[in-house]
């Protein structure tokens, strides 16, 4: 691709600066549908810009005897793993960026900040911030499991290791989302999870205003992590979009190019809203899960319906192929 | 439904330990000694079948100090046990081993009059804060606040 | 054996007022508990005994914004006993109205409050919302949300206009909606009943024994209610009950004030309804005769009482005050005994604390010599911590 439009790609649109307006937008979408559904009015449209802005023009309190140069790059890192992970999932079209084996790529980056979190806690010198990092890393081994296998079985199916060949596969079947209804519910759990939103927000939450890992951030560290959360949410929206809901595309194809780019895109937003919906509603109908019942979740159930699923799929491959 | 307690019954009860008067139909007043006042409580406790504390209230009447344990049971009257200390030597055995919330109420009596409760455990500041002088005790009559004392919180020429 | 002692300093992000206690543990397990209270102490018992009767009510108002107009009607009572005056049915009626009002919005705050412990916001959002209801009516009929400045001795202060009764009238059915709602969710939502059920549980004897009173007591089966024990202003006129339960939990305290949200919907119903005809007040004198007065109130939070002793002047001599929260504490000292660190945040919680409750713990290992702080939430924290390593172990 001509390296110039390549640039406009990752750095404008749809890459970086669509992907940070995007993600304020998300999260004002999950706060105002959260506050209607508990009866409140809920803040306007550039309220998460603005909390951005205010606080990366916080002072910022570092821990006597704490190592800066980490503290201050770790949430960088994250921002930075999360961010490069969205240019590999197609969002108009395909990822000019694709190759084979991308989804493990965008998978592995979707796990730092989780990663990162516990190094926050670490470094903050702080016993409790340690615990809640602890925690973060606890709560992953739990439920990352049965995500990565319900968001691999796709790739089973289409026979191909890159986002970009999932959604194509897709345009000329089924949706998975159909195919592998159980993957699909098995995803979506695992993502809010993954995002640390409640039912699953024991390592922040119950540490509700101040604790856990973020409790020593302040300033402009805090919004990197926040916004790294919220890059998060996007970014796992649009996999799931992409794996199990067809992505950008529709089954037929539309003769102008122009066109099929601007359908590709609204498809890419109603899908990727869709997904938030369903994140959104979780979060506020349920109460926070203690870990024990967590781990029952994880292992019992998640992890039994994934390992379940996977079977399927390959039993669907067999008879596939030898149809 | 309960009756309520007549004046006999609890005259009967609190026999040998002080007089017996009704101030209203649902609250009959015992008056006895600080030396006796353990034996009116048991009786109460036992004989009346009172199981709940009221309240102990102190009284700082100018002459004297007064304790009121008010106590009541599923008969719904208030049984009072009136006792007087001596100004210069406030002390009465506590209430706590038979009244295990005494605790925490002596403890406020002792902090606000200065009344000692020989044989309370515990009988740390509670109500006033931790660095209130020794030895003020502000629900008496006779004290005032001494502008030269320090009552605790923020000193002033700190606060210039 | 390590004891390890954590006190629980003033400060604290998530509650609502200061206390400071230090909760000596064993390991994960509650050894005892001690007290201090003094962050809020402001003298008003000593400034009650400079003021006139007139002055002291708003003085007592302010002793706490949520049960301010228990504090007032019991001390107008005790004041109107002394000199022998008898308020007219009308104004017993607008007290009990507005009593019963303030017991409805304190038990919805501590419905959400207690949702919020455990994490689960929506209902915190709901009650608090149902609650503006509350507050609208109150608003309408007194002038105020909290501190009603509504009672004065001889009577109540300002009269309910038939608009004012209709408009009150119409919130009510929303209302008895709502909490038959939530009596239902409290029954089927999993996630309150796990936290609840078994957490601070409290024989009947044991609470006899520590002296608690209110909602706290009534969960364990205790059935002492003062609207009904020691009857004053309306309530030996209207149909109502007492609220008891056996399960003697959080959960069965959560139980008792649901119940007693929907006996005092209908007491406000039909004080409002069968409101008598008159004046709302009556001229008593300055001074009150000498005499010596055991003033008794069923606040939100349980028994309030106020010893009066009166001496011909227009002024008290001794206004001595024991608050509900005061007498529970006993309670939550012995039930977090053999409980869990895990649980404080969740015990405190259940005896709605008044008086205070704002704590930062700092863990004091003794034998390792190591201090480390804890919010409040953290605790919480920990007790999901704690509760994790239980379930696997």
């Amino acid at each position: 691709m001509d390296p110039i439009l390549l640039a406009v790609y990752i750095l404008l649109f749809p890459g970086f600066l669509f992907l940070l307006a995007y993600a304020f937008f998300f999260q004002f979408l999950d706060r105002k549908i959260a506050a209607r559904m508990q009866a409140r009015v809920g803040p306007p449209l550039l309220q998460p810009f603005a909390d951005f802005v205010k606080m990366l023009g916080k002072e910022v309190i570092d821990v006597k005897g704490m190592d800066r140069k980490a503290f201050d790059a770790a949430p960088l890192l994250a921002l930075a793993a999360v961010m490069t992970a969205f240019l590999y999932v197609p969002i108009v079209g395909n990822s000019p960026l694709a190759f084979q084996g991308d989804l493990i790529l965008v998978l592995y980056l979707l796990t730092l900040p989780t990663i990162v979190l516990f190094l926050l806690g670490w470094l903050s010198r702080n016993v409790f911030a340690t615990i809640g990092g602890v925690r973060a890393v606890t709560q992953m081994f739990i439920y990352e499991v049965p995500f990565f296998l319900a968001l691999l079985t796709p790739a089973l199916m289409a026979g191909s290791w890159s986002i970009t060949d999932i959604v194509a596969w897709q345009q000329s079947h089924l949706w998975f989302a159909v195919l592998q209804p159980i993957g699909f519910v098995v995803a979506l759990i695992g993502l809010q999870a993954k995002l640390e939103r409640t039912p699953f927000d024991i390592p922040e939450a119950e540490t509700e205003i101040v604790a856990g890992p973020w409790t020593e951030l302040t300033g402009r560290r805090l919004a990197m992590m926040r916004l790294t959360m919220d890059v998060s949410m996007v970014v796992g929206s649009a996999l799931v979009a992409a794996l199990f809901l067809g992505g950008p595309r529709i089954p037929w194809t539309i003769t102008p190019d122009w066109l099929s780019w601007i359908v590709g895109f609204g498809l890419f937003f109603v899908k990727t809203l869709g997904v938030l919906l369903v994140l959104a509603s979780i979060k506020v109908a349920t109460g926070r899960l203690r870990i024990d019942q967590l781990n029952d979740v994880g292992w019992k159930y998640l992890a039994s319906a994934a390992i379940l699923q996977v079977l399927i799929v390959l039993l669907m491959n067999y008879w596939w192929v030898s149809a | 439904m309960s009756e309520l307690l007549k004046v006999e019954q609890v005259a009967k009860a609190m026999e040998g330990l002080g007089t017996v008067d009704a101030m209203k139909p649902n609250r009959i007043r015992v008056a006895t000694t600080p030396a006796k006042v353990k034996e009116a409580v048991q009786r109460a406790l036992k004989d009346l079948k009172c199981d709940h504390v009221v309240q102990i209230a102190a009284v700082d009447n100018g002459k004297s100090f007064e304790l009121i344990y008010n106590l009541t049971g599923p008969h719904h009257t208030v049984v009072s046990i009136l006792l007087e200390l001596p100004r210069d030597k406030p002390e009465v055995p506590t209430a706590s081993d038979l009244l295990p919330p005494a605790g925490l109420y002596e403890r406020q009596i002792h902090d606000l009059l200065g009344i000692v409760f020989v044989g309370h455990p515990n009988l740390k500041r509670i109500i006033l804060n931790e660095d209130w002088p020794e030895n003020e005790f502000p629900m008496r009559k006779d004290w005032k606040p001494n502008p030269n004392t320090f009552y605790g919180g923020v000193h002033t020429e700190e606060a210039k | 054996m390590t004891e390890v002692v954590v006190p629980i300093g003033p400060h604290h992000p998530a509650l609502k007022e200061p206390v400071n206690f230090k909760v000596v543990a064993d390991g994960e397990t509650i050894v005892r508990l001690e007290l201090d209270v003094s962050y809020n102490h402001r003298g008003i018992e000593k400034a009650a005994e400079q003021r006139d009767f007139v002055r002291v009510v708003p003085l007592l108002e302010r002793v706490c914004g949520i049960c301010s107009h228990s504090h007032t009607t019991v001390f107008v009572k005790g004041i109107e006993e002394a000199m022998k005056v008898q308020i007219p049915p009308r104004a017993q009626y607008i007290r009990t109205i507005v009593a019963e009002l303030e017991r409805i919005h304190s038990h919805l705050l501590w419905f959400g409050v207690a949702a919020h412990e455990i994490g689960f916001n929506t209902l915190f959002m709901w009650t608090w919302r149902d609650r503006e209801a509350v507050q609208d009516m109150l608003e309408e009929m007194t002038g105020n949300r909290v501190n009603y400045g509504i009672n004065e001795v001889g009577g109540v202060r300002r009269d309910l206009t038939p608009e004012q009764i209709q408009a009150a009238l119409k919130r009510l059915p929303h209302l008895e909606d709502r909490i038959a709602k939530y009596r239902d969710m409290v029954n089927k939502e999993a996630t309150m009943m796990i936290r609840f059920r078994g957490v601070g549980k409290l024989s009947k004897d044991d609470i006899l024994k520590l002296g608690a009173v209110g909602p706290t007591a009534r969960a364990s089966g205790v059935d002492y209610d003062i609207r009904k024990d020691d009857p004053y202003i309306a309530y030996a006129d209207v149909p109502w009950q007492v609220i008891t339960d056996t399960h003697g939990d959080v959960y069965g305290r959560t139980l008792v004030r649901i119940g007693e949200l929907q006996q005092s919907l209908q007491i406000v119903r039909y004080c409002l309804e069968n409101l008598p005809a008159g004046p709302i007040k009556i001229t008593t004198p300055r001074a009150a005769p000498r005499g010596e007065i055991l003033s008794r109130y069923e606040a939100p939070r349980g028994e309030l009482v106020h010893f009066i002793r009166t001496n011909n002047t227009d002024k008290v001599e001794r206004l001595d005050i024991r608050t509900p929260t005061l007498a529970n504490w006993t309670s939550v000292a012995v039930s977090l005994v053999h409980q869990n660190l895990a649980d404080i945040p969740v015990i405190v919680a259940a005896i709605d604390p008044c008086l205070s409750c704002t704590s930062r713990i700092t863990i004091v290992n003794e034998r390792g010599k190591k201090t480390g702080e804890m919010t409040w939430d953290e605790l919480s924290a920990h007790g999901r911590e704690f509760y994790r390593k239980r379930g696997r172990a």
